[in-house]
C-alpha cells in the first residue's frame, strides 16, 4: 500500500490577513486534499511567532485592512529570509491582495510614504485614488497553462479553460520588474494596475495576485496545481486522483459571465 | 415647497425626496431644526432596521414620531419621510424623528439632521465593494462625532471595542449598553473579528469573554483602553427552542424580565440600544418591557409566514457576522430544511467572497434537504460542498421564485423551511409570499 502523503501548509497572519474571505482558499486545499486521502498540517503563524526555517510545502496569505497589513508588514521583516530562501528553493506561495504586496519590494502610499517589502516578488505598489472594484477574470500565463493542462484531470469535465475568475478590490497599482512573469493578462477588470493588462507575478512556485472570491474554489484546476507542486517537493510528481468537479465549473463558468457583464 | 412635492410625489420611498434636494439641498437641514424634540439617528453595520422599529414603538407612546420606516435610509429617505409628514404650509405633524441611517451616510446624515441622539450598534465588515473597510469607516465617523455639540447625547454598544473607543471623540454624554453573561447559550462559531487591536496603542486587545465576532469584554494589554460598565444590561440571557428569547433587564437601578419573540445574541443588543434609548427619553421601564414583548419583527428580519400548511422562516443574510449569528441561532435546530438565496447585485454586495468567511460548517449536521438558489446559486452550492453540507444537483435553481414554489413541492408537509436570503433575494421572496398567500386565499374562497 502506497504511503500516505502529508502536506504541510503555513497560514501567515490568518487573524490579521483574513478579511477579503480568502479563508476559502484554505479550505478548499484542505477539502480537495482529504478527498484523495492526503494528509493536511495546517500551521498558523502570526506576529511574534517564529518561523520554521523549512518544513512547509505551501504558503499562503490573504488580504486585510489597511491598518493590520501595515502591523503585518513590519513583523514580516523578521520573516522575510525565511521566506525568500523557500521561494527558491521553489516551495509553493499562493499570495492574494494585500499578501501580495507584501511579498514585494515596497508600497508607496498616496502620501508618499515608502513601506517596504520583503522583495521575494521583483515588484513594487503604488497608492492610488481610484479603488478598482470589479469580477476579474485572467488568461493564465502560456508557460504555465501548459502545466496546468498536464496536471489537472476531472472525472467527468473536459478541462474547458485555464482562464481564472475572481473578484478584485484594491487602490494599489503594482508594477512588474522587467524580467518578472505575469500570472497571467487580464481579459476584464483592471489587475495589477489597470493600465498594462497584467495580472499577478510570478517567481518559481510563488504567485501573487488580486483574485479574492474565494479563488481557489472555483479555479479546481489552479488548485490542483497548486497542490501537485506542494507535494513534488517531498514525494516527486504526483498524480493526483481526479475528482468531480462539476459544480466548480459551474461556479466557475456563472462567475465568468458576471465578469463578463 | 415640501407639500408641493408631496403632492406630486407618489408613493416611491426616496423620489421625492430626491426632487425635494435638487430644488433645496439645505431642506433637511431647515425642517429638522423645527423638530420639537428633535432626532434620534441609529447607524450600525447590523441591527438598524430592528432597533430603529423597536425605539419608533417605544417612543411613540410618549411623543409624536416619524421615521424612515420603508428602509431607505440615505438622505433622500430622510427628505421623502419628512415631506410627507409636513402640512401646508410646511408646518410638521411630529415632534420627534428617527433616522435609520446607512454606516457610509452617517457622517452626512449627522451634519444635516442636528441630532439630539446617536445610536451606534456595532461595525463589521460588510459589502467591502460598497462601503470598504471597517477601519476607514470609523475614522470617517471620528471625524464628524468631533464636531458635535455638548447636548447631543451617544448611545453606543460597550462590548464593540470599534464602537466603545467613539465616547473619546465626543464631548457631550454617553450612554453605554452591554450584555453582562460570560457566555452566551448558542453553539460555538468560528467567528470573523474585525478588532483585534487596541484603537489607541496598537497593542493586543485581551478578551476575557468573547460573545460574537469582537463583541464581549476586552482590555488592553499595554495601556487603559477597556470595556467600559454598561449603564444598561442584560444577563440571564436564555434562547428557546421556538426562537423565543428572555433576558434579565437593568436600567436605572431596576431589574425586569423580559420575554419576546425575537431570536438570537444580535436582538438582545438591539433591544439594549432601545432600552437605553428609552432611559434617556424617560420611558418607564414597564412601559418599555410591554413594547419590546408586543413586537413584531421588521421585515424578513425574522418571519414567520404559513404557506400551504407549511412554516417559513425567514432570516435576512448580508454579511459573515450577521450570517453567523443567524446560522448560530438556527443550528440550535436539528433537522433544518434550508434555502439559502445568494445574489449579487449592488445592494447585495457584488463580491460574495463573504460567503467563506460565514462558518457554514457548523450546520454539517443539522440539515436535512438543502436548497440554494440566487444569481451566484453555483457559488453557494460550492459552499455547501465544502463545508461538508450535503446537496442534491437538483436541489440548485437560479430563479428565487422558481425555487421558493419548488422547494415548498419537494418538502414533506410537517418541516419547516428556513429560508435565509441576502438583500435583494429577500425583496423576491417577499413578492413570491405574497403572491402565493393571494393564491392560497383565492383557492380557498372557491
Amino acid at each position: 500500500m502506497a504511503k500516505t502523503m502529508t502536506l504541510n501548509i503555513c497560514h501567515l497572519y490568518p487573524d490579521l490577513m483574513d478579511t477579503y474571505g480568502d479563508k476559502g482558499n484554505i479550505i478548499t486545499i484542505q477539502k480537495r486534499c482529504k478527498w484523495r486521502g492526503i494528509d493536511i498540517n495546517l500551521t498558523n503563524i502570526t506576529i511574534g511567532q517564529s518561523l520554521p526555517a523549512s518544513g512547509f510545502d505551501l504558503y499562503f496569505f490573504g488580504g486585510g485592512q489597511d491598518k493590520a497589513q501595515t502591523i503585518v508588514g513590519k513583523d514580516l521583516m523578521k520573516k522575510g529570509q525565511t521566506l525568500k530562501k523557500a521561494a527558491d528553493n521553489g516551495t509553493v506561495f499562493l499570495s492574494i491582495c494585500g499578501g501580495y504586496q507584501l511579498l514585494q519590494k515596497y508600497f508607496k502610499t498616496k502620501t508618499g510614504e515608502i513601506i517596504k517589502g520583503i522583495g521575494l516578488f521583483d515588484a513594487y505598489t503604488v497608492g492610488s485614488d481610484n479603488r478598482m472594484i470589479q469580477n476579474l477574470m485572467i488568461k493564465i500565463n502560456p508557460e504555465l497553462e501548459q502545466e496546468i493542462k498536464s496536471v489537472y484531470q476531472t472525472t467527468n469535465y473536459q478541462l474547458p479553460t485555464t482562464n481564472l475568475v475572481g473578484f478584485e478590490n484594491h487602490s494599489g497599482k503594482t508594477y512588474l520588474g522587467k524580467n518578472t512573469k505575469s500570472l497571467g493578462k487580464v481579459i476584464k477588470g483592471a489587475g495589477n494596475n489597470g493600465e498594462d493588462k497584467t495580472e499577478g507575478a510570478v517567481y518559481k512556485n510563488a504567485f501573487g495576485c488580486y483574485l479574492h472570491g474565494s479563488l481557489l474554489p472555483k479555479n479546481p484546476h489552479f488548485a490542483d496545481y497548486l497542490i501537485s507542486k506542494a507535494l513534488e517537493r517531498r514525494y516527486g510528481k504526483v498524480k493526483l486522483k481526479p475528482l468531480d468537479d462539476t459544480l466548480e465549473w459551474q461556479a466557475h463558468n456563472s462567475a465568468m459571465e458576471k465578469a463578463k457583464e | 415647497m415640501a407639500f408641493v412635492i408631496r403632492f406630486f410625489g407618489g408613493g416611491a420611498t426616496a423620489a421625492p425626496g430626491l426632487i425635494a434636494l435638487k430644488i433645496d439641498p439645505n431642506l433637511v437641514r431647515k425642517l429638522n431644526k423645527e423638530i420639537t424634540f428633535g432626532s434620534v439617528i441609529i447607524s450600525g453595520t447590523n441591527g438598524k432596521t430592528t432597533t430603529a422599529r423597536l425605539i419608533y414603538d417605544v417612543l411613540s407612546t410618549k411623543y409624536k414620531v416619524i421615521h424612515n420606516r420603508q428602509g431607505s435610509n440615505l438622505l433622500r429617505g430622510i427628505a421623502s419621510t419628512l415631506i410627507s409628514q409636513s402640512t401646508i404650509p410646511g408646518k410638521l405633524k411630529f415632534d420627534l424623528a428617527i433616522w435609520e441611517v446607512d454606516e457610509a451616510t452617517l457622517p452626512e446624515s449627522i451634519k444635516n439632521v442636528y441630532p439630539k441622539t446617536i445610536v451606534l450598534l456595532n461595525l463589521f465588515r460588510d459589502q467591502l465593494d460598497r462601503y470598504g473597510e471597517v477601519d476607514s469607516i470609523r475614522v470617517k465617523w471620528q471625524k464628524t462625532l468631533i464636531t458635535l455639540p455638548k447636548d447631543t447625547t451617544l448611545i453606543l454598544n460597550s462590548d464593540d471595542p470599534g464602537i466603545s473607543i467613539l465616547e473619546k471623540s465626543h464631548k457631550g454624554k454617553t450612554i453605554f449598553f452591554g450584555v453582562g453573561d460570560n457566555h452566551v447559550r448558542l453553539p460555538e462559531v468560528t467567528s470573523v473579528v474585525d478588532v483585534k487591536h487596541c484603537l489607541i496603542c496598537g497593542a493586543n486587545l485581551i478578551f476575557s469573554a468573547q460573545l460574537s465576532s469582537h463583541l464581549g469584554k476586552y482590555r488592553c494589554s499595554n495601556c487603559d483602553f477597556k470595556r467600559p460598565t454598561p449603564n444598561v444590561s442584560a444577563v440571564n440571557l436564555n434562547f428557546k427552542p421556538d426562537f423565543s428569547t428572555s433576558i434579565s433587564l437593568n436600567a436605572n437601578g431596576q431589574t425586569l424580565n423580559i420575554n419576546y419573540s425575537l431570536p438570537g445574541l444580535y436582538n438582545v443588543y438591539n433591544i439594549l440600544a432601545t432600552s437605553a434609548t428609552a432611559s434617556l427619553y424617560k420611558i418607564a421601564l414597564p412601559t418599555v418591557k410591554n413594547k419590546i414583548e408586543t413586537f413584531s419583527s421588521a421585515f424578513g428580519r425574522f418571519q414567520r409566514t404559513k404557506i400551504q400548511n407549511r412554516e417559513l422562516l425567514t432570516f435576512l443574510i448580508k454579511n459573515p457576522a450577521g450570517a453567523n449569528e443567524v446560522i448560530r441561532t438556527i443550528s440550535k435546530l436539528s433537522k433544518n430544511n434550508l434555502l439559502v438565496i445568494l445574489n449579487d447585485k449592488i445592494a447585495d454586495g457584488r463580491d460574495v467572497s463573504w460567503i467563506w468567511d460565514t462558518d457554514w460548517e457548523i450546520l454539517k449536521d443539522k440539515t436535512r434537504d438543502v436548497f440554494v438558489a440566487g444569481t451566484r446559486c453555483f457559488d453557494m452550492a460550492l459552499r455547501m460542498k465544502y463545508a461538508g453540507i450535503g446537496l442534491s444537483k437538483n436541489n440548485i435553481y437560479k430563479e428565487v421564485n422558481y425555487s421558493i414554489l419548488s422547494t415548498l413541492k419537494k418538502m414533506s408537509n410537517k418541516n419547516t423551511l428556513i429560508v435565509l436570503p441576502t438583500y435583494t433575494a429577500l425583496l423576491d421572496v417577499q413578492k413570491t409570499l405574497n403572491r402565493i398567500g393571494e393564491d392560497v386565499t383565492k383557492w380557498q374562497k372557491q
